[in-house]
């Protein structure tokens, strides 16, 4: 992997970010975080409900500040939301108001990029991720992995360097999962591993980390409890999660969800029994 | 074709209660007849509103075209007579129509302005909502002594009337737009401008489409009841004269003819809004 400082995509320092919740509580979602991605890294972000990563991804996006600490984008403070970070919600956030094709070319519109040039560039995207038929489809008419399908082609299309995406197919039936999961990939993968786009991705599901990511950031209770590299070579198959590694992985995964014994999660659970 | 055949019954059952009550009225004229003075029966049937009422109705023309007055001793006609109703109606709807116009853009306007910055919202949230609370018929008063009698007045306070309900439906519509919408249209790099535009905007409208039917009917109210305090035209205006001399007919004609404008403003609107909501399922468009 390339260690040359230039090449951080996303670092964050020192992040925390508190919650005042309605009966005066302070929740701290995220506690003193410190992350280094690198540029063209697929990164996954896992852990249980409520560990912060969604939170931590929207302070990323720039839709939430962080209560205290620092994040960079290619070496530039981050103050609100930027273009060159592209954002894939878990809801639909596909305008229903506008067509297919006027929704994916939403960002080159903003920027004021020139009509006939945009709706190429929609065009191309819409293709790749196989929706070319639809492009005068009101949103309301397609499926919800087809808009998703379509916020892929949205963020891609709007050519930010940096991806963001907040469990975007954790309400999507397996083969549709599946399927996305290989289209983003594509996507990701498609100018070589050169041109590679950096992406912070959000899931609960642990064989979706496996399948897609460089690294896997593990999460609990506000905290990055670890940090794991996913070697196995791509493009990944079945198989490949049966390799030695990726078993292991999994296992340490599964312990961090609290789904095998020594985990910190289990560390946590009985600490609170005990009253500590 | 099930829905369509659906349709056509219930258009059929619609004209159907039309004629129905047509007929009740009739009847109703024919077994009480008690009159408010020598030749006003208190319910005019259909045969004496489309002759006697319809020509009396030239006593309200007021002059032009080449066809004369009543007032400069000119017979009644039915000429004068439909001039007349074309000439009042059209004061009453171009009032509506000016101050629906007025009434809906600033409401709106000043419904996004509540959402657009705490500046923004501080200068208009509070004075707006406190205005929001004056009885509408209460300022007629004012606007006619501020603005007039004839034209200004009537509109703006028509549009008083519309931009207040549009105000508060527009104010409650941003604040029920889904976060996801703004959030996305953000990080794609929408400005503040361009997001109100094409978020916020498209947004609310199928709220403010219901918003717009119902301050239609406080629309016509206001149109209606500024004409009927001191207008010298208008719809409003033929009412206060008939009711002065207990022309009961008079009223009821003119009565009808408020509910068949209502109906068409309301039959217009919501078709109109309805092919720009192409986009929303069918339950917001009906």
């Amino acid at each position: 992997m390339n260690t040359r400082v230039d090449s951080r995509m996303i670092e964050l320092v020192h992040v925390n970010r508190s919650f005042k919740r309605a009966d005066g509580q302070t929740v701290k979602a995220v506690q003193d975080v410190s992350v280094v991605v690198e540029e063209g890294e697929f990164v996954c972000l896992v852990g249980p409900s409520g560990c912060g990563k969604s939170t931590l991804l929207q302070m990323v996006a720039g839709l939430l500040e962080p209560s205290d600490g620092g994040i960079a984008v290619a070496g530039k403070e981050i103050s609100g939301p930027g273009r060159e970070r592209g954002m894939v919600f878990q809801k639909d956030s596909v305008f229903p108001w506008m067509r297919v094709i006027d929704n994916v070319e939403y960002g080159l519109k903003c920027r004021g990029v020139a009509a006939a040039q945009r709706r190429d560039i929609a065009r191309t995207y819409l293709a790749r991720v196989g929706l070319a038929h639809v492009e005068r489809a009101w949103p309301r008419e397609l499926s919800g992995g087809m808009l998703k399908r379509v916020a892929i082609a949205t963020v891609f299309a709007n050519g930010g360097r940096v991806l963001l995406l907040d469990e975007p197919f954790g309400a999507l039936d397996y083969v549709t999962r599946r399927q996305l999961q290989s289209v983003l990939l594509n996507l990701w993968d498609e100018g070589g591993s050169a041109a590679r786009r950096t992406i912070l991705f959000v899931t609960h599901d642990v064989d979706e980390a496996l399948a897609l990511a460089d690294r896997i950031l593990v999460f609990h209770s506000g905290r990055q409890v670890d940090d794991l590299a996913v070697t196995a070579e791509r493009p990944r198959t079945v198989d490949s999660l049966l390799l030695p590694d990726m078993v292991a992985i999994k296992r340490k995964l599964l312990a961090h969800l609290g789904l095998e014994e020594g985990s910190a999660a289990s560390r946590i659970a009985a600490s609170h029994e005990a009253g500590v | 074709m099930i829905a369509t055949t659906r349709a056509r019954r219930g258009r059929w059952i619609s004209v159907a209660v039309f004629l129905a009550l047509a007929v009740i009225w009739q009847i109703l004229s024919m077994v009480y007849t008690v009159e408010a003075q020598p030749g006003e029966p208190m319910i005019a049937g259909w045969q004496i509103l489309f002759t006697k009422t319809f020509l009396t109705l030239s006593d309200y023309w007021q002059g032009g075209l080449g066809v004369p007055t009543v007032a400069d001793g000119a017979e009644r006609s039915y000429l004068a007579a439909l001039l007349s109703v074309l000439s009042h109606s059209a004061d009453t709807i171009g009032r509506m129509a000016l101050g629906l116009l007025l009434g809906g853009a600033v409401g709106l306007l000043l419904g996004l302005a509540v959402s657009w910055s705490r500046w923004t919202r501080r200068l208009f949230d509070w004075p707006l909502q406190f205005l929001r609370t004056l009885p509408l018929l209460a300022m007629v008063p004012l606007f006619q002594l501020w603005f007039g009698t004839y034209f200004l007045g009537e509109v703006l306070f028509v549009a008083y009337g519309i931009a207040v309900i549009v105000f508060a439906g527009a104010v409650n519509a941003v604040r029920n737009v889904p976060q996801i919408y703004i959030d996305n249209a953000r990080s794609l790099g929408a400005s503040r401008w361009t997001l109100y535009r094409t978020v916020i905007l498209p947004a609310i409208f199928p709220a403010m489409r219901s918003t717009i039917l119902l301050s239609l009917g406080a629309g016509w109210s206001a149109v209606l009841g500024a004409e009927y305090l001191g207008a010298q035209s208008g719809l409003g205006f033929i009412i206060v004269y008939a009711q002065q001399f207990a022309y009961l007919d008079r009223m009821f004609f003119i009565a009808l003819l408020f509910i068949l404008y209502t109906s068409i403003s309301y039959w217009a609107i919501g078709r109109l809004s309805a092919r720009l909501l192409a986009w929303a399922p069918p339950s917001q468009r009906r």
